[in-house]
C-alpha cells in the first residue's frame, strides 16, 4: 500500500513536469489554433541549451533558467515570426490552417535532425549535478528530489503565466485573440504580434520544463518526440488553452504512468494512455476545463 | 493535335518505358529502388482518396499497411493460405477498421481529426507490439514475423528475382491511379471535393458528406492494406516499427502534400521527387551526415507550404503546358479542365 | 395543398428564444417574403426549415410530410433547396463544377449532370462564365452561382436567404427578373430580403417577424401600412433602393 502511495506521489510530481511541458503547447494551440508538432523539438532544444550552459559553467541546474528561458523565448518568437507567420498571412480566411501543422512538422524534422547532425546520437546526462538521484525520505517513502523541484517550478510557472494572461495588457490581448481573432484585430490588437508573443512564451515554458528535466533525464536528439505526443494528449485532456487543465492533465498522465505498471506491463500503460486520449476526444473534446470553441 | 491527344500520347510513351524498363535495366539494386518508389507512390495515391479528395489530414494510415501485412503473413505462415487470398482478407479487415475509425473522427475539426488518427495509428501499433499471441494467432510482438523464402511461385506470391515484384507494384500503382482518375470524374469525386471544401453548402445540395468520406476511407484503407501484403512478400520480414510506424504515416501524408493532394498526379510527383532525395542522401551521406534526408525533407515541406500550398503539381503542370505550347503551338491553357483541378 | 406549413415553430439557443411560436404557410407556386429587423430570427427560421438546426418545438411540413428531423441532404432530395446569406461557393472549382454538384441529385452520371448544369446556366444567362474559377467571381456573380447551384437540384421549394445583399440597383432588378422567371417555371419561393423594392415587387404575400414572433402578415400593401410594422421599423433599418 505504501508503495502505491509512493508511486502516486512521484507520479504526481512527474506529471506536473509533463504538465509544464504541455503548458506552452496549450497556449499555442489555444491562441493560434494550431497544433505545433515542433513543440517536442523545442523542448529538446531547451534541454540541450540547459545541458551546455550547465556543463560549460558548472552552475547549479536551476541557475540555467536565467539563460534558457529568455533564449527560448526569443527562439520561439522569431521562429513564429519568420517561418509560421507567412503561412498565416497566406491563409487568412481559414480558421485553423492545416498547412501550419505541416510546417511545424517540417520544423520538427529539421530541428531534430540538425541536432543529430551537430551533436550526434549519444545519450547525454549531467553526471554530477547536485540534484541527481537525490531522494527525500518521508517515513518509508522515497520521493524524488529533482522531481519535487520540478513540481514546484511547474506550479510557479503555471501561476505566473496565468497571472500574465489575466492581469497584463498583452495577456488580455492574447486571450482576446484566442477567442476571436478578427474581433480582436478590429480592436487594434496586432494579431501577429500576439502570435509571436504567445509562441515566445510557449517556447520559454518549454525551456523551463527542459531545465527541470535535465537533472534526471537523458538528453538526446529525439528526446522531444515522447513529450510531443504526451503533450498533445495532455492538452486535449486538460482542455485547449487552459493553463490549469494542462497541469492537471499532466498529473493524470503522470499518475497513470506510475501506478498502472504495478498491474500491467509498461507498454500496455502506453496503450491505456492512447485509449484515454481517444475517449476524451470522442466524449468531451473540449477536455476537462476547456471552453467549447465554435470551431 | 489537340492537347488531349498529346497528353494521351505522352502517357503511352511513359507506359511503354516504365513497363519495358526491367528488360533493359538489369541491375537488381536499381530495380529495388524503383520498386520502393512505386510502393510509396502507390501508398500516397491511396492516401490521397481520403487526405486529398475528402479534405482531411489522416496521419495514421500506416496502421492499414500493418493490418494488411500481418493478415496475409499470419494466414500464410500458420494456415498455409495463399498470400493473395490473405491480401484480400487483410484488405477487408482494414476496410472495417477504417470505417470504424472514420465514424467518430470525421465529425471532428481538422486539428482534432489529425490527432485522433495519430492516436489510432499509434494505439494499434502499441497493441501489436505488446501481443505475442492473440488466441491461436502468432503475432510475436516487437520481434515481428519472418517469411521463409521457400515455395517460390506465383500462387505463393514469392519470386526469386525482382522483376515480378516490379510488375506487381507497377500494376497496383496504375490501378490506383486509374481508380483515382475515374472517381475524380464521378459523382463520388464531385461530392468528396464539395464536402471537403464547403461541407455546409454541399449538404444543402444533397451531399451526404459523412457518407462520402466513409466511402473514400473504406477504399483508401482497403488499397493501403494491399500494399502491406506486397511489402511483406517483398521484404520477407515485418515488425511493428517497419509497417506501422508514425514516421511512415507522416511520410505518406507529406509526400502527397508536397506533390499536391487532391490531384491525381500530385502524390506520384511527390514520391518521384522526394524518394530519390531520401535514398540518395541515405546512401551517400548516411554515415557522415545522418538524418540529412529528413532535414532536406523538412525544409522542402516548409518551403512548399509557404510558396505552393496546393503542391508542386500546380507549377509543374503549368510549366508542362507552357512547354507543349512552345513545341506544338496553340493555347493549352484554355484546356485545363475544370473537372478535377 | 400548402407546399410548406410551419406550426408554432420554436428555436431556443440556451436562454435565448430566437424563434417564438412562428406559424405560416406557403401555397404552391407562390412567392412568400419574410422580412424583419436584423436579428429578428429570419435566418434561424430558414435554418430550421432547411434541417441545419433541430427545432426546439413546433412542426414543419413539406408537401404534407413532417420534416423536423430530416437532414439537409435528404431534404434536398425531396425538393427543398436553399441559398446561403454568406455565399459558400466551391472556390477552387469552376462555375460549371459548382453547379454540377447540385445536378448530381437527380442523376448518377457525370455526362447527364454536366448537361443539366449547362441548362441551368443557360437559364440564368450565366453560361459564358462556366469555366471561370468560382473564387474569381464578383459578388453579383457569386449570388447568381448560389441560385444556379440550388436550382440544379430541381427543387419544388427554394429558400433564398438575402440573395440581393451587396448588389447594385441594376443587379437587383436583374435578380428580381430571374426569381420571377423561376416562379413562372412552377417553383415556389420563400425569400428573406432587406431590399424593400425587391421584396415588394416579388412577393405575393409577406410575413413580418420581430424578436422571433410574427407581427404582421398579408399582401405587400397591407404590410407596408401595418402599424406594428412601421413601429418596428422606425429608424430606417432597411436599405431603400
Amino acid at each position: 500500500m505504501i508503495y502505491i502511495l509512493e508511486d502516486a506521489i512521484n507520479g504526481v510530481l512527474m506529471g506536473s513536469i509533463y504538465g509544464l511541458t504541455a503548458l506552452g503547447l496549450t497556449l499555442i494551440f489555444g491562441v493560434l489554433k494550431v497544433i505545433n508538432f515542433a513543440h517536442g523539438s523545442l523542448l529538446m532544444v531547451g534541454m540541450y541549451a540547459a545541458y551546455w550552459s550547465i556543463i560549460l559553467t558548472g552552475m547549479h541546474p536551476y541557475v540555467a533558467l536565467i539563460i534558457v528561458a529568455p533564449v527560448m523565448y526569443l527562439f520561439g518568437y522569431y521562429l513564429q515570426d519568420i517561418v509560421i507567420k507567412p503561412i498565416f498571412k497566406a491563409q487568412k480566411d481559414v480558421r485553423e490552417p492545416i498547412t501550419v501543422i505541416i510546417v511545424t512538422t517540417g520544423v520538427w524534422y529539421i530541428l531534430d535532425n540538425l541536432t543529430l547532425l551537430i551533436f550526434g546520437p549519444a545519450y547525454r546526462n549531467i553526471q554530477d549535478n547536485p540534484l541527481k538521484g537525490k531522494m527525500l525520505e518521508i517515513g518509508e517513502m522515497f520521493i524524488s528530489v529533482p522531481k519535487l523541484w520540478g513540481f514546484v517550478t511547474a506550479v510557479i510557472t503555471a501561476a505566473a503565466v496565468y497571472w500574465f494572461l489575466q492581469k497584463t495588457r498583452m495577456g488580455r490581448a492574447i486571450r482576446a485573440t484566442s477567442l476571436d481573432r478578427e474581433a480582436a484585430s478590429l480592436m487594434g490588437i496586432n494579431q501577429f504580434k500576439v502570435y509571436n508573443v504567445a509562441f515566445g512564451i510557449g517556447t520559454a515554458t518549454a525551456g523551463i520544463a527542459a531545465v527541470t528535466l535535465v537533472p534526471f533525464n537523458n538528453i538526446f536528439p529525439s528526446v522531444g518526440v515522447l513529450f510531443d505526443i504526451k503533450g498533445f494528449i495532455i492538452v486535449v485532456l486538460g482542455g485547449l488553452g487552459s493553463i490549469g487543465g494542462a497541469i492537471l492533465g499532466g498529473i493524470i498522465i503522470g499518475l497513470i504512468e506510475s501506478i498502472a505498471p504495478q498491474f500491467m506491463t509498461a507498454t500496455w500503460t502506453e496503450a491505456i494512455v492512447y485509449g484515454l486520449f481517444l475517449v476524451v476526444l470522442f466524449v468531451k473534446p473540449s477536455g476537462l476545463f476547456g471552453v467549447k470553441y465554435d470551431w | 493535335m489537340t492537347r488531349q491527344n498529346i497528353n494521351r500520347f505522352a502517357l503511352i510513351i511513359v507506359g511503354v518505358v516504365v513497363f519495358g524498363l526491367p528488360l533493359v535495366l538489369r541491375s537488381p539494386t536499381y530495380l529495388h529502388i524503383l520498386i520502393l518508389l512505386y510502393f510509396y507512390a502507390y501508398l500516397t495515391s491511396s492516401w490521397n482518396l481520403v487526405g486529398g479528395f475528402a479534405g482531411v489530414l489522416p496521419l495514421g494510415h500506416s496502421a492499414f499497411i500493418g493490418i494488411g501485412a500481418y493478415a496475409s503473413t499470419i494466414l500464410s505462415l500458420q494456415y498455409g493460405i495463399s498470400p493473395w487470398i490473405g491480401m484480400i482478407v487483410g484488405g477487408i479487415l482494414a476496410t472495417i477498421v477504417g470505417i470504424l475509425i472514420g465514424f467518430p473522427t470525421f465529425k471532428m475539426r481538422g486539428a482534432y481529426f489529425a490527432l485522433a488518427t495519430i492516436a489510432f495509428g499509434e494505439g494499434i501499433r502499441v497493441m501489436v507490439e505488446n501481443i505475442d499471441n492473440l488466441g491461436p494467432l502468432k503475432i510475436n510482438g516487437p520481434r515481428g514475423l519472418q517469411i521463409p523464402p521457400t515455395n517460390i511461385g506465383f500462387a505463393n506470391y514469392m519470386f526469386a528475382g525482382k522483376e515480378p515484384y516490379y510488375y506487381i507494384i507497377l500494376v497496383m500503382l496504375v490501378g490506383v491511379l486509374a481508380l483515382t482518375y475515374f472517381i475524380s470524374r464521378s459523382k463520388l469525386g464531385y461530392y468528396l471535393n464539395a464536402g471537403g471544401e464547403e461541407p455546409e453548402a454541399a449538404m444543402s445540395l444533397g451531399v451526404n458528406v459523412a457518407q462520402a468520406k466513409l466511402i473514400a476511407m473504406a477504399m483508401s484503407s482497403f488499397l493501403t492494406a494491399l500494399a502491406g501484403t506486397f511489402y511483406a512478400q517483398f521484404t520477407l520480414y515485418i515488425h511493428p516499427k517497419s509497417v506501422m510506424s508514425l514516421d511512415l504515416s507522416f511520410e505518406i501524408a507529406f509526400i502527397a502534400l508536397i506533390g499536391g493532394r487532391g490531384s491525381i498526379a500530385g502524390p506520384v510527383l511527390g514520391a518521384l521527387l522526394l524518394r530519390p532525395v531520401s535514398d540518395f542522401s541515405r546512401i551517400y551521406f548516411g554515415a557522415t551526415l545522418p538524418g540529412l534526408h529528413l532535414i532536406i525533407f523538412g525544409t522542402v515541406l516548409i518551403l512548399v507550404m509557404i510558396f505552393q500550398p496546393r503542391g508542386l503539381q500546380e507549377p509543374l503542370t503549368r510549366a508542362y503546358n507552357r512547354l507543349l505550347d512552345k513545341i506544338f503551338g496553340g493555347t493549352g491553357q484554355k484546356e485545363i479542365t475544370h473537372e478535377y483541378s | 395543398m400548402n407546399i410548406l406549413e410551419i406550426k408554432n415553430l420554436v428555436k431556443d439557443f440556451g436562454g435565448l428564444r430566437a424563434v417564438d411560436t412562428l406559424s405560416l404557410s406557403i401555397e404552391e407556386g407562390q412567392i412568400l417574403g419574410l422580412i424583419g429587423p436584423n436579428g429578428a430570427g429570419k435566418s434561424t427560421a430558414f435554418n430550421c426549415i432547411a434541417g441545419v438546426y433541430a427545432p426546439t418545438g413546433g412542426e414543419i411540413y413539406f408537401s404534407g410530410e413532417k420534416i423536423n428531423q430530416i437532414k439537409p441532404w435528404n431534404l434536398c432530395k425531396k425538393g427543398l433547396a436553399r441559398t446561403f446569406q454568406i455565399v459558400k461557393p466551391f472556390r477552387s472549382k469552376s462555375v460549371l463544377y459548382n453547379v454540377m454538384v447540385g445536378s448530381f441529385v437527380t442523376t448518377d452520371k457525370t455526362a447527364a449532370a454536366e448537361e443539366k448544369a449547362l441548362n441551368v446556366l443557360k437559364l440564368l444567362q450565366f453560361e459564358d462564365k462556366k469555366d471561370e474559377r468560382a473564387g474569381n467571381l464578383t459578388i453579383a456573380e457569386l449570388k447568381r452561382l448560389e441560385i444556379a447551384r440550388a436550382l440544379a437540384t430541381e427543387p419544388k421549394l427554394l429558400l433564398f436567404d438575402e440573395v440581393m445583399a451587396g448588389l447594385r440597383p441594376a443587379e437587383v432588378d436583374e435578380m428580381v427578373q430571374i426569381i420571377q422567371n423561376l416562379r413562372d417555371q412552377g417553383i415556389t419561393i420563400f425569400i428573406i430580403e432587406h431590399i424593400m423594392r425587391a421584396i415588394m415587387a416579388l412577393s405575393d404575400r409577406i410575413v413580418v417577424i420581430h424578436f422571433g414572433k410574427k407581427i404582421a402578415e398579408g399582401s405587400p400593401q397591407e404590410v407596408a401600412s401595418d402599424d406594428n410594422v412601421i413601429k418596428a421599423y422606425l429608424g430606417d433599418e432597411y436599405v431603400i433602393s
